[in-house]
């Protein structure tokens, strides 16, 4: 089922799927700011053009401070998911792979239930300690991880597995005991793992954004290598795939990937789990376009998803953990009943 | 509310169940020296004498018992009672959540265990089980309802004087300052910050809430009013749409926030408030708990709401 050519037309298709999602995700908003003004205002901030705008100025803060880069925030933290999630079901050649599966969701809500239950979190540092929690807890609970996995001088994908699931379990009974321990630090906590604590501002982006960049590249150097993976390790170190540095150059990307979208974005579900498999249903199995396009899927699905969750209920805020269960379940039950072929 | 859960907002959801059904009922009639109370559960509560034996449940009654001049009978307390300073020297029972420690407050032997609106009707019900007289109050919206339980816990702890006392000063003060405020012609727009972690989208409290109601009667318009919920997380773009003239930090008291850090915030600078300097940090337990130091609060928001009606 290989595609010898790339689907051009699905590429299409889903960039205008994410520009709609963009405009939609700027323009629509708990507050009422209309599409023309969205527009000036936009015009305005281009170089040379000097615009003396009618509106008010909260139009703009609301607009440039918080609704673009909220928007950039998600479509980045979506885009690194899915591709770190298309990398795992890859590497460990299991459909129920997604970016949380060797431990890094448990170690990274460890991480910021540490900081959120301490002192610092009272401290001007407070917020800026918790993303970075995160990104320490989920990076060394992976490292603790693959290392205990080791046999010999290989890693293989079943003891990974395995190593991945009980400390996971141990860093999440140890949330949960720190939690309890400490119960003013726990409904932060509760909240940050339903929808992360962004804080607003471009200052998320700007950390997040070269993680998704250097990862995306490794990720598509190595999409031939992940093809190739297909067959079982025996088959591709037979084709010449270097096994041990690939899997360790593709668990170090994606996991870099996953700390850094989950420190500010919280532990979403679903987004890696689901696109990876929305976009093999609709793509094939080829690693070289499964990539690229689950980071354009998982951009525009949670951008989707974080509109949803500022407009339901507005000017109530619902976690976009919430809504990305809510709706990526039923459609990809929906595809799946659809298209009765195996896709793995 | 089948599940227990250690979130307190659903607690307080719970108990608000139970809001209209939070009259006391007092027993006046002379031939029986029993008290008998009914509470905030519907439930008759009966003491035999007055208790000398207190454990409370929540920061609130442990306010009052102190403020009625029972706290010489208080045994035990809840982790977050730790006003006046003296209840810090009591036995902690240790935290609500996920369950009151049933066992503690066997040990204490207790005559009377005062239990409030946040805390879980399972408990009370286990509690009772074990053959424990509790008593629980009511979940406080209006000062009314503070009154009564400033009342119910005079009569339980045999200081029913010192509590009408107690009632009557608080009313004052209070008549003092809503006599000032109750003619304002303008009522300036107040953001409550309850929690801030995250700062698009800060938890304030909404209709239904005792800090609502106190805005409200010191003629400011609350901006949490939007919403019917008692307490949600409203976004930053619809914060910086109303533009409050006052922002009062409440979140200053488990969160640490200060003017300076809201000032910080992305987006948070063109607020009104932050450049008029009108960003207050505020003690939130002034108002979050319905105590005696309600007064207090109110006062303290009072003058910074309107700060030409007091010298």
């Amino acid at each position: 089922m290989m595609h010898r050519r790339p689907p051009i037309p699905l590429f299409i298709v889903m960039l205008g799927a994410f520009v709609v999602a963009t405009i939609l995700g700027v323009t629509i908003g708990t507050v009422d700011i209309p599409s023309r003004a969205v527009l000036e205002l936009l015009a305005a901030r281009l170089p040379l053009l000097h615009l003396d705008l009618p509106y008010p100025d909260k139009f703009a803060t609301i607009l440039f401070e918080i609704r673009l880069p909220r928007v950039g925030l998600m479509a980045i933290t979506g885009a690194t998911l899915a591709a770190a999630g298309t990398t795992y079901q890859g590497l460990f050649r299991n459909p129920l792979a997604d970016p949380y599966l060797v431990g890094i969701a448990s170690g990274a809500g460890l991480g910021a239930t540490l900081v959120l239950s301490s002192r610092v979190y009272e401290t001007s540092i407070g917020l800026q300690a918790v993303p970075l929690g995160a990104f320490v807890g989920g990076i060394l609970t992976v490292a603790i991880v693959i290392i205990s996995a080791r046999v010999g001088s290989s890693t293989p994908i079943t003891t990974v597995l395995l190593s991945g699931v009980a400390i996971g379990s141990f860093a999440s009974a140890f949330t949960t005991f720190w939690m309890l321990r400490s119960p003013d630090g726990l409904w932060r906590a509760f909240n940050w793992m339903l929808g992360g604590y962004a804080g607003g501002g471009w200052t998320p982006i700007m950390i997040v954004l070269p993680y998704l960049i250097v990862g995306y590249v490794i990720l598509q150097l190595n999409a031939r290598s992940l093809n190739v993976l297909q067959l079982g390790e025996e088959q591709a170190q037979q084709l010449g795939i270097r096994i041990e540095r690939t899997k360790f150059t593709l668990i170090a990307a994606a996991t870099l990937m996953t700390a850094a979208a989950v420190s500010f974005g919280g532990l979403i579900g679903f987004v890696g789990l689901i696109v990876p498999h929305v976009i093999r249903i609709l793509a094939g199995p080829d690693y070289r376009t499964l990539v690229p396009l689950s980071v354009l899927g998982g951009a525009t699905f949670l951008m989707f998803c974080d509109l949803a969750a500022r407009t339901l209920l507005a000017p109530q805020e619902i976690p976009v953990g919430v809504i990305t269960a809510l709706a990526g379940t039923p459609f990809f039950i929906f595809l799946l009943r659809r298209l009765k072929r195996s896709v793995f | 509310m089948k599940h227990s859960s250690p979130a307190p907002k659903l607690l307080i959801i719970a108990a608000a169940l139970f809001v209209f059904s939070t009259c006391t009922s007092i027993d006046t009639s002379s031939s029986q020296p029993n008290i008998i109370l009914t509470d905030a559960l519907d439930r008759d509560v009966t003491l035999e004498d007055p208790a000398r034996r207190i454990i409370s449940l929540a920061a609130s009654n442990t306010e009052i018992i102190f403020a009625v001049g029972a706290g010489k009978y208080l045994v035990g307390r809840d982790e977050y009672s730790d006003y006046p300073p003296a209840a810090l020297s009591i036995t902690s029972i240790g935290s609500l959540y996920p369950k009151v420690n049933a066992e503690a407050v066997v040990a204490l032997e207790p005559d009377l265990v005062l239990a409030a609106a946040i805390t879980n009707p399972k408990d009370v019900t286990a509690l009772s089980d074990l053959g424990l007289t509790v008593f629980t109050t009511g979940l406080a919206v209006t000062l009314d309802d503070i009154y009564t339980d400033i009342i119910a816990i005079g009569i339980l702890t045999g200081q029913e004087t010192n509590a009408k006392t107690l009632v009557n000063d608080m009313q004052e003060r209070i008549r003092a300052v809503t006599d000032a405020t109750s003619h304002v012609d303008k009522h300036p727009r107040i953001f409550y910050e309850i929690d801030a972690s995250d700062p698009t989208k800060p938890w304030t409290p909404g209709p239904g809430s005792l800090i609502d109601t106190i805005i409200g009667l010191v003629g400011g318009s609350n901006i949490g009013a939007a919403r019917t919920d008692p307490y949600w997380q409203i976004s930053l773009e619809q914060l910086i749409h109303e533009d409050p003239e006052v922002v009062l930090l409440g979140s200053s008291t488990f969160g640490g926030q200060t003017p300076d850090l809201v000032a910080q915030r992305p987006g948070w600078d063109s607020l009104l408030a932050v450049k008029r300097g009108t960003v207050y940090v505020f003690d939130d337990n002034l108002i979050s708990r319905p105590g005696p130091r309600v007064a207090e609060g109110l006062e303290l928001l009072a003058h910074l709401i309107h700060p030409d009606k007091f010298k």
